[in-house]
């Protein structure tokens, strides 16, 4: 320890110490007097070496003499690079130098990756690919987990050998789709229909028409699931198009007996046009109440660049009756857009159909975009605000009529 | 982490390494810091040769971030010996690195070294901006002013926007020189900031002047200036450029607002087909006006105020000379309301013509219709800015057009305390770098002089010819 000590002293009497404490670096000083000292005290037998030795261009060696093998290597491939292989090595390298890269990049993607316009958009869609491939390592490695975890269970379970008495029988998936599938079969004779509007491939990007029919899917199933299912359209629907492909993508073989009506007809010539309500966010009026003799129509549209007013151009033209649901009324509205994803629609308007009960349907909103929910009407709210802004102002209102009278005299 | 004074022993980078939280990016956190702190190079060194010695590698992240700091401090011989490291390792680098290098090359004297690199990195992908602005200011520093055009060029005919710095440099770097092609050149950098609206900043500016100034033989003068309204230079008297579009210019954007502001991809998203038709005839009937209001917009000017009166206001102020007003409108306000009433809206309705959309029309689109529609002396009233309408014009060229426009023809109301008006004058003369061929007028701003896109600079160099 002594050693120790001494040593201690030395440092202190060297240049690391004076020069922290000349700076008044106070915390710093203690840091670091406590980790030099302590690697002095790892190495107590050996001898310091003043740091003056190191030979710091040794790295240089290290990197020029470890590739001489690899050096002949290159040299024996081809020179010229295509523009693809090209791409594909500058990826690597922007992974090397840690930007938020893929690790694996199919031929398709890479084509994908040159043909993006700008350098911006090259950026993004790698980083899209990157969180891709992350979530699907993730899931993969959770997979793998719970299939481990299950087999362990298994062999447990062979060893405790018991036959189970349940007095239920075990629902099994195939029997809960039929009795689902019953219940949409029902409603695609009996039940109110809801018509998504196919109509706006035109307005979107192929990401964005993806994104949609995975909500379309997701309100399918939730409406399949429902106790009293819609009859659900999809109206104005044409073969072959970028929608089309991106169900058959998803549902595969499931497609073609999915109990819904797809027509390519506009919804004008199935229905009578005053049972017609386009729902928007962009409408003026705003809903009351659900109505189960109307149908409401929903844009099929995910709109990730602001276009306004898209859907109710569609409504006007049409000359349909449009409406919003009623989310200022009820909600403290704080960020975010009113527009909301088509499966939350879905639940919105299924839970209306059922209850009619709007608190109910509206917690279907997502949290994030509202502080809480509106317990008195927000008229009542504005009424007793007027009254404290006329009470505020209505002197100031006399002093202003006053100023305008002199300013401009009657004559 | 605070980065160590000292080169150290593997033994007390190992000691650091193990008390840093996460242990894996211990190496990139630490070269991190010692950029931050711009510590002696020393210290990078001793850190790479322990990973070296570690490893048997470098991994190629920290290679960058190693040449970062290499750079920062100007080890020219360093950045040489990374590069030809990297140049074995790697069959190409990736756009940081080559950026880092050719921006530390170029301010040594080994900057043709980073010309080469420029065509190397040519070959892969676009080189970015700083690389052409690294390149050409090293080049104009070494007086190879036709290799800097050139470069220079090549960077807008690959539509790499320069930076001011690099047309700074220009001018910097040919004072003096009596060249007519060098001349040429640099009339057609002014050129550019002419067709592109850019406003150079103070030094800059003083750049410009002191190359007119050095042209020997040219006898030109440069004078600090302000405009008056009226468009005329006190220096040399000369009128500035008009602000009105010229006939073509005028047709061409009235083209294109109806086109792609009015109708866009879908009439029905700012109005209908029917409802347009409408207007269209009411505003052939009643031509030409010579002011046309944004009803809505100005009945909010004094929020305290009742906006029919506002509007009345406002109608007042603007009817004296015997104008003739078009108010436009929403049918809402029609309606006796507590904000419109009926008596009010009647008493304007003899002062001016009105014309009453459906509420959920958007009344701009027509504001600029009925604007354009009048001529070239209609003015129009509204404190919005127009952006969204800007933005609806699909190509720059145009968008500049309306901006033109707009700052001729657009009068704010602004408020004052006591309902009286004052009007902020449309500039009647164009605010951009302008010549005669033997005077030039540079509108420039100061450095730190906080100027919105909106707004236009009233400061200008005077430059003329004895």
């Amino acid at each position: 320890m002594q050693s120790a000590n001494m040593l201690l002293r030395k440092i202190v009497r060297s240049s690391v110490l004076p020069f922290a404490a000349q700076h008044g670096m106070k915390k710093d000083l203690f840091l670091l007097s406590r980790t030099l000292s302590l690697s002095v005290c790892l190495k107590q037998d050996k001898s310091y070496e003043p740091s003056e030795k190191l030979d710091l261009d040794e790295w240089k060696k290290v990197m020029k003499s470890g590739m001489q093998e690899e050096v002949s290597e290159t040299i024996s491939e081809p020179k010229e690079l295509s523009s693809l292989a090209a791409a594909r090595e500058t990826l690597e390298m922007w992974r090397l130098a840690g930007r938020a890269v893929p690790e694996n990049i199919s031929e398709e993607q890479l084509k994908t990756f040159m043909e993006c316009p700008s350098k911006s958009a090259k950026k993004k869609y790698l980083k899209y690919l990157h969180l891709k491939e992350l979530h699907k390592k993730n899931h993969k490695r959770k997979m793998d987990e719970k299939r481990e975890r299950r087999l362990e269970a298994q062999d447990q379970a062979s060893k405790t050998d018991e036959t189970k008495n349940n007095s239920f029988v075990c629902m099994l998936s195939s029997v809960m789709d039929k009795a689902y599938n019953w219940r949409a079969a029902q409603s695609m004779i009996f039940g109110q229909p809801l018509v998504f509007d196919m109509s706006y491939e035109k307005e979107m990007s192929v990401r964005e028409v993806t994104n949609t029919v995975s909500q379309i899917v997701l309100s399918e199933s939730c409406n399949r699931r429902s106790v009293d299912p819609f009859h659900i359209h999809f109206c104005n629907f044409k073969d072959d198009s970028l929608y089309h492909r991106e169900f058959i993508k998803q549902y595969r073989e499931a497609w073609g007996r999915l109990l819904i009506t797809v027509t390519d007809q506009c919804y004008t010539e199935i229905f009578p046009k005053d049972k017609l309500i386009y729902l928007t966010a962009d409408s003026p009026k705003v809903m009351k109440t659900f109505d189960h003799d109307k149908i409401y129509i929903v844009g099929s549209m995910v709109d990730k660049s602001i276009k306004t007013g898209v859907s109710l151009a569609r409504a006007k033209r049409l000359g349909l009756e449009t409406a919003a649901l009623p989310l200022e009324k009820y909600l403290l509205w704080s960020t975010g857009a009113k527009n909301l994803t088509l499966d939350q629609m879905m639940h919105i308007l299924l839970t209306l159909k059922d209850t009619a009960d709007w608190k109910k349907a509206l917690e279907f909103v997502p949290k994030r975009k509202y502080c809480g929910f509106v317990n008195k009407p927000v008229k009542e709210l504005k009424k007793t605000l007027d009254q404290i802004n006329t009470l505020k102002l209505g002197k100031g209102r006399e002093e202003e009529q006053k100023q305008f009278a002199k300013s401009y005299p009657k004559k | 982490v605070q980065p160590p004074e000292k080169p150290l022993q593997a033994e007390e980078w190992n000691k650091l390494r193990e008390d840093f939280h996460s242990p894996e990016i211990f190496e990139e956190v630490m070269l991190i810091s010692m950029i931050r702190c711009n510590s002696p190079i020393e210290v990078a060194k001793s850190l790479l040769t322990h990973l070296a010695k570690r490893d048997g590698d470098i991994a190629y992240s920290v290679l960058v971030k190693y040449l970062t700091l290499c750079v920062q401090q100007g080890q020219v011989s360093e950045i040489c010996d990374v590069y030809d490291i990297m140049k074995v390792r790697f069959r190409i680098l990736e756009s940081g690195a080559y950026n880092l290098l050719i921006s530390g090359l170029s301010n040594s004297d080994q900057w043709r070294m980073a010309l080469t690199l420029l065509e190397e990195v040519k070959k892969i992908m676009v080189p970015s901006r700083k690389c052409y602005e690294s390149c050409i200011k090293a080049a104009s520093r070494h007086q190879e002013m036709k290799l800097a055009f050139e470069l220079y060029n090549e960077m807008l005919a690959k539509d790499v926007v320069p930076t001011l710095d690099v047309l700074q440099s220009f001018f910097d770097f040919s004072r003096g020189m009596k060249d007519a092609e060098l001349q040429k050149e640099l009339f057609g950098i002014l050129l550019y900031l002419r067709e592109n609206q850019i406003y150079p900043h103070k030094t800059f500016m003083r750049s410009i002047k002191l190359w007119f100034e050095s042209i020997p033989g040219g006898n030109w003068r440069g004078h600090l200036t302000n405009i008056k309204d009226s468009g005329q230079c006190p220096v040399c008297n000369h009128q500035l450029e008009d602000s009105n579009l010229t006939e073509e210019e005028y047709s061409n954007l009235s083209e294109r607002i109806i086109r792609d502001v009015i109708h866009g991809t879908d009439t029905f998203r700012k109005t209908s087909p029917q409802e347009f038709e409408a207007f269209q005839t009411f505003v052939e009937n009643r031509l030409p006006f010579d002011i046309v209001i944004d009803g809505l917009n100005v009945s909010h000017i004094k929020p305290r105020k009742m906006q029919c009166e506002n509007l009345l206001d406002a109608v007042n102020f603007l009817a004296k000379d015997n104008a003739r007003l078009l108010v436009l409108g929403r049918k809402h306000m029609l309606m006796n309301s507590s904000n419109w009433k009926r008596e009010i809206m009647k008493e304007i309705q003899n002062k001016a013509d009105f014309f009453f959309a459906e509420n959920i029309s958007e009344d701009d689109a027509f504001l600029l219709y009925a604007t354009l529609r009048s001529g070239k002396h209609c003015k129009f009233v509204t404190r919005d800015f127009l952006r969204d309408h800007k933005a609806c014009l699909p190509d720059s060229l145009t968008r500049h057009l309306f901006r033109k426009w707009q700052r001729g023809h657009q009068i704010i109301l602004k408020k004052y305390f006591f309902s009286v008006f004052s009007q902020q004058p449309a500039v009647r003369y164009d605010c951009v770098v302008q010549t005669t061929g033997d005077t030039w007028h540079i509108p420039y701003k100061d450095v730190f002089e906080e100027k919105y896109s909106y707004q236009i600079p009233r400061k200008w160099l005077c430059i003329q010819q004895k």
